[in-house]
């Protein structure tokens, strides 16, 4: 451990508290009913309880953990998409999630329409997404077909615009929910070089994934989520050999 | 977060009150010229007025930049910031919002235009003609015009925003942007075609008042249009703010507010007007009431421009900035204490 990092990342006693699906009401009937019927309980469960760790500069940070461990939560209450119930997160640096590609993207307008759009959605600026634009389009590969509506395009040609989009920035903190390989084989040699790219570039990453390799070969440190709560963190070798499902 | 040039902003703050205030004076000068505050001329103390509000915009600007230097929190600079670092996607959003519109159409945004005249041509035939209920009112289907275009442009700012949230579910649980930003998008790309549905209206205003007797001109009352649109779309917003916040708990407003639109259009003298129904028997709870509907005051204002060819009076004013200022306070307070629980509902 080198002394005195630089702290980019802090999640501070994160607990977040969901109420179940079957005793929401969705409508307003059905609040009015419940209430009037002593109905109106929740049974609650927590997807996070009491969650710890920072993050320093530089540092390449795996999640681990089983199905509903809470990985996807943490992300989230991270990247600032849901207010945890208790606990606080401090960021700094810019940060961009790498959740689902192309959430942003709408389907009546042309690829390079939504270049813009779904750049702007992530957070870019505007002369940065001008300068890199033919960067983009260069990397998706897409040519001729950019001023085509996306409703034409095919699902392998959309994963490749929201990859190449996605991939364009440098952020500080990067988020990244499971290597994302998409395309033909070529494209998925490119893009998962891309990414290695991205990773081992001096970023600050946030990665979830349930491939040990993957893990091994790119953290330096790895927190392992069991059931909400940390099961164990530190170093990758550490947590790695007494990780068992 | 980033800093921003004050300079520049301060600069086009004093251009656009320079240009509202040379509107609002030139627009509504018959009145200024009338009217008389405590016995005393308006015209006299007007000057002083313009001149207060301007060294108070002054003043602000200048503390915001003390502000800025030394990083203390102030609401206006907060505001601004937000604009400037989000100003990009707002732009992108408005922009998606209204090429989409018009996509797949041949027409695509003539239909702004068309739309409106074509629905005036259809409620003038039935209204006037089949039904005759034209009353009393002088140039019936300029009057009848221009409660369609405010009225349909305020319907579709709150229906589109009213959606805005859950339209963009898939947005809001996967990236962060602040939540006020999808109403706030949705009701200005709306509002885009309330401000092109104005050049029907003053086109067939043109050449219907060349042809009616007695003759209809515009006047240069039209300069004060402005300020009816942006207290319009104000309303709206906070409209947009109130909707779409509930909409995320129950889905049930959806067709809720299209009865409760369709009451309140009823309600509003879109069709009739006010000195109908003053003269009918019961009817006066109707008209006692009209004075808290704010759709009747923003009608009322761009006909008192229009029809009346004069600036509305200058209580009005106060009235339409009361019920825009309070209703998108009120819809602000309300979706920011609610909008960090959307994503669980979403």
């Amino acid at each position: 451990m080198t002394q005195k990092q630089e702290l980019m990342l802090s999640v501070k006693d994160v607990s977040m508290r969901f109420r179940k699906e079957e005793d929401r009401a969705g409508s307003l009937k059905e609040t009015v009913i419940n209430a009037f019927t002593g109905k109106l309980k929740f049974t609650e469960f927590y997807a996070l309880q009491h969650v710890s760790f920072d993050v320093y500069k530089g540092d390449v940070l795996g999640i681990i953990g089983r199905n509903g461990a809470g990985k996807s939560t943490i992300l989230k209450i991270i990247s600032g998409i849901m207010k945890p119930t208790a606990g606080s997160v401090e960021r700094h640096g810019n940060i961009v999630p790498m959740l689902e590609l192309g959430s942003g993207f709408d389907m009546d307008l042309s690829g390079r329409e939504n270049v813009f759009l779904n750049g702007a959605i992530l957070g870019y600026e505007k002369e940065f997404l001008y300068g890199k634009y033919d960067e983009i389009l260069a990397f998706s590969e897409l040519h001729d077909f950019i001023n085509m509506p996306l409703r034409n395009y095919s699902s392998g040609m959309i994963m490749r615009l929201a990859f190449s989009i996605a991939t364009v920035v440098e952020p500080e903190i990067l988020i990244v929910d499971e290597i994302l390989a998409v395309g033909d084989e070529n494209f998925q040699k490119k893009s998962r070089a891309r990414m290695m790219e991205l990773m081992s570039g001096g970023t600050t990453v946030l990665f979830v994934s349930h491939d040990m390799n993957q893990i091994r070969e790119m953290c330096n440190r790895v927190v392992w989520l069991d059931g909400g709560t940390v099961r164990l963190q530190g170093p990758t070798d550490e947590v790695c050999s007494q990780y068992r499902l | 977060m980033t800093k921003i040039d004050l300079k520049r902003t301060g600069k086009y703050a004093l251009l656009g009150f320079g240009v509202m205030v040379l509107l609002f004076t030139v627009g509504a000068w018959d009145r200024l010229f009338a009217a008389s505050v405590f016995g005393i001329r308006l015209i006299y103390i007007y000057p002083g007025i313009v001149l207060l509000l301007g060294l108070f915009l002054l003043l602000y600007l200048r503390k915001m930049k003390a502000c800025q230097n030394s990083g203390k929190k102030c609401a206006g600079l907060y505001f601004l910031q937000t604009i400037h670092r989000y100003r990009f996607l707002i732009e992108q959003l408005v922009e998606r919002d209204f090429k989409i519109k018009y996509k797949r159409s041949v027409l695509g945004a003539f239909w702004s235009f068309l739309n409106p005249l074509l629905m005036m041509i259809v409620q003038y035939v039935v209204f006037s003609h089949l039904l005759g209920i034209r009353g009393n009112v002088e140039h019936y289907a300029i009057y009848l015009l221009c409660g369609i275009v405010i009225w349909n442009g305020f319907n579709d700012c709150s229906t589109q925003s009213m959606r805005s949230i859950t339209a963009n579910a898939a947005l809001i649980t996967k990236v962060y942007v602040p939540k006020y930003i999808y109403p706030v998008t949705k009701v200005l790309s709306a509002s885009i075609n309330i401000v092109l549905s104005m050049v029907p209206l003053l086109l067939v205003t043109l050449v219907y008042g060349l042809f009616s007797n007695p003759h209809l001109y515009l006047s240069k009352a039209v300069l004060l249009l402005p300020f009816g649109l942006v207290l319009l779309v104000v309303f709206c917003i906070g409209m947009g703010f109130f909707l779409s916040s509930l909409m995320v708990f129950f889905h049930d407003i959806e067709f809720l507010w299209g009865f409760v639109s369709t009451l309140w259009m009823y309600s509003t003298p879109i069709i009739y007007s006010l000195s109908m129904l003053e003269g009918k028997e019961g009817a006066q709870w109707l008209v006692n009431l009209m004075r808290f509907n704010p759709m009747y005051h923003y009608i009322s204002f761009f006909r008192t421009i229009i029809l009346e060819r004069q600036s509305p009076a200058f209580a009005e004013y106060g009235i339409c900035l009361a019920f825009s200022a309070g209703l998108f306070i009120l819809g602000l307070l309300m979706f920011r204490k609610v909008q960090d629980k959307f994503i669980l509902y979403l």
